[in-house]
């Protein structure tokens, strides 16, 4: 799921500081704005907008993070929603809602593991790709030069 | 491009695949979250009849039975309903109400076929009420303003009796939520047309009733429960505008009037 990939170049230390912070951003701002899924998803698009003009490192790794948050978004909203209507409407608790929940749950947790281990990984200048996100970053994230 | 591609298409069938495989586990019971079920429904449905079938007289009269079985049976054909779903039953009562139990069972007053100037009139409440079982709004009201545990406590006899006799009354005098009220409205308004019968008089019924209600209010249990009569009826004459032009009632003259003087007496 994860690869540890050569990157380009060497990256410097404040750009391993910068590129991993992009991480730290989702992990804080999903323990801040818990049961909002759109928190996290907000902190990192404001940090990948900060480093736009950024080093290709930094910014590859902005792109990767902004990516993961937006598949979350997808699963979570869907998942926020569906409980909203269980309160508010006639919708009842069944097993399915149940089992939506806990497949979010895992989906959530595996990401938030990763996203720890590569927030600690890209600290220390080594590049890391994940599993899809890594690829379509490739493709959306090209080198100034 | 096409490994990304690739790579987001398996990881969105993995979501759905782990989600799918998780569903077959039953939460509900490894939770133990409380659910009505089919026998909740029946055990309420008997309970409640009893509590009616005690305090009034249900009318046996072959006649009567037959009558109001045939246009239930007929919109119930029309509209691919299972009438072995629902029981019926005429009660010897001079207000004008009709209401749903849970279980099917559908409670006629004979103020009400009295009052009832046609057999559509009396169909167009009759297809209201089939609307609010079918649409399980029944359960649904109960769950909301009795609770889960209260019902579940009925069914298991831990209840009181009189918890049991309260809460049949209000199913009886009390109307839905306003959205439920338009959603048989309309649904109703569906089955009569499937059915061959028109749906103004419906409309008319409410709007005559709405007029008349400070006259005879209180035997007017049906629309005093049924607020906003002539918004009502505005929108059932609103939505049934243009369906269909050739109608055809269930009884004959004959029926309907033997009906209503058998009621009489």
């Amino acid at each position: 799921m994860i690869h540890i990939k050569q990157f380009s170049y060497k990256p410097g230390e404040h750009e391993a500081e910068t590129a991993s912070s992009s991480y730290l951003m989702s992990l804080i701002a999903i323990i801040v704005g818990m049961p909002l899924p759109i928190v996290n998803l907000i902190a990192t698009l404001i940090f990948y907008l900060g480093n736009r003009k950024s080093t290709y490192f930094v910014r590859w790794h902005c792109t990767q993070a902004l990516l993961s948050q937006l598949s979350m978004l997808l699963i979570n909203s869907f998942g926020f929603w569906w409980t909203i209507s269980i309160i508010f409407t006639d919708e009842t608790i069944t097993s399915k809602y149940i089992a939506y929940i806990i497949a979010a749950l895992i989906f959530n947790l595996t990401e938030f593991i990763a996203t720890i281990y590569t927030t600690i990984q890209v600290r220390k200048g080594i590049h890391i790709e994940w599993w899809f996100y890594g690829s379509l970053t490739n493709l959306i994230c090209k080198t100034n030069s | 491009m096409k490994k990304s591609f690739l790579q987001g298409l398996i990881t969105i069938l993995l979501f759905f695949a782990t989600w799918y495989a998780l569903t077959q586990i039953n939460w509900m019971n490894i939770f133990k979250v409380q659910q009505v079920t089919d026998k909740t429904e029946q055990k309420l449905g008997e309970l409640f009849w009893e509590v009616f079938k005690n305090s009034e007289k249900e009318i046996k009269n072959t006649h009567v039975v037959n009558s109001v079985d045939c246009v239930v049976t007929h919109i119930c054909k029309s509209n691919k309903i299972d009438r072995s779903k629902l029981k019926i039953h005429v009660l010897d009562k001079g207000d004008i109400n009709a209401f749903a139990l849970p279980n099917g069972h559908l409670i006629i007053f004979s103020g009400l076929i009295l009052n009832s100037d046609n057999q559509e009139e009396l169909a167009g409440v009759i297809c209201h009420e089939i609307a609010h079982i079918e649409l399980n709004h029944v359960m649904k009201k109960l769950v909301k303003e009795i609770g889960l545990s209260v019902l579940i406590s009925m069914t298991t006899g831990s209840s009181g009796a009189e918890v049991i006799k309260e809460t049949a009354k209000m199913l009886s005098s009390s109307a839905f939520d306003r959205s439920l009220e338009k959603e048989a409205d309309i649904k109703a308004v569906d089955y009569l047309v499937n059915a061959n019968l028109n749906p103004e008089p419906f409309a008319d019924f409410l709007y005559k009733l709405s007029e008349t209600e400070h006259e005879v209010a209180k035997y007017l249990t049906w629309i005093s429960t049924h607020p906003d009569s002539k918004e009502r009826a505005e929108y059932i004459i609103e939505y049934g505008k243009g369906k269909k032009t050739q109608y055809k009632p269930v009884l004959s003259i004959d029926t309907w009037d033997k009906l209503k003087t058998t009621l009489k007496y």
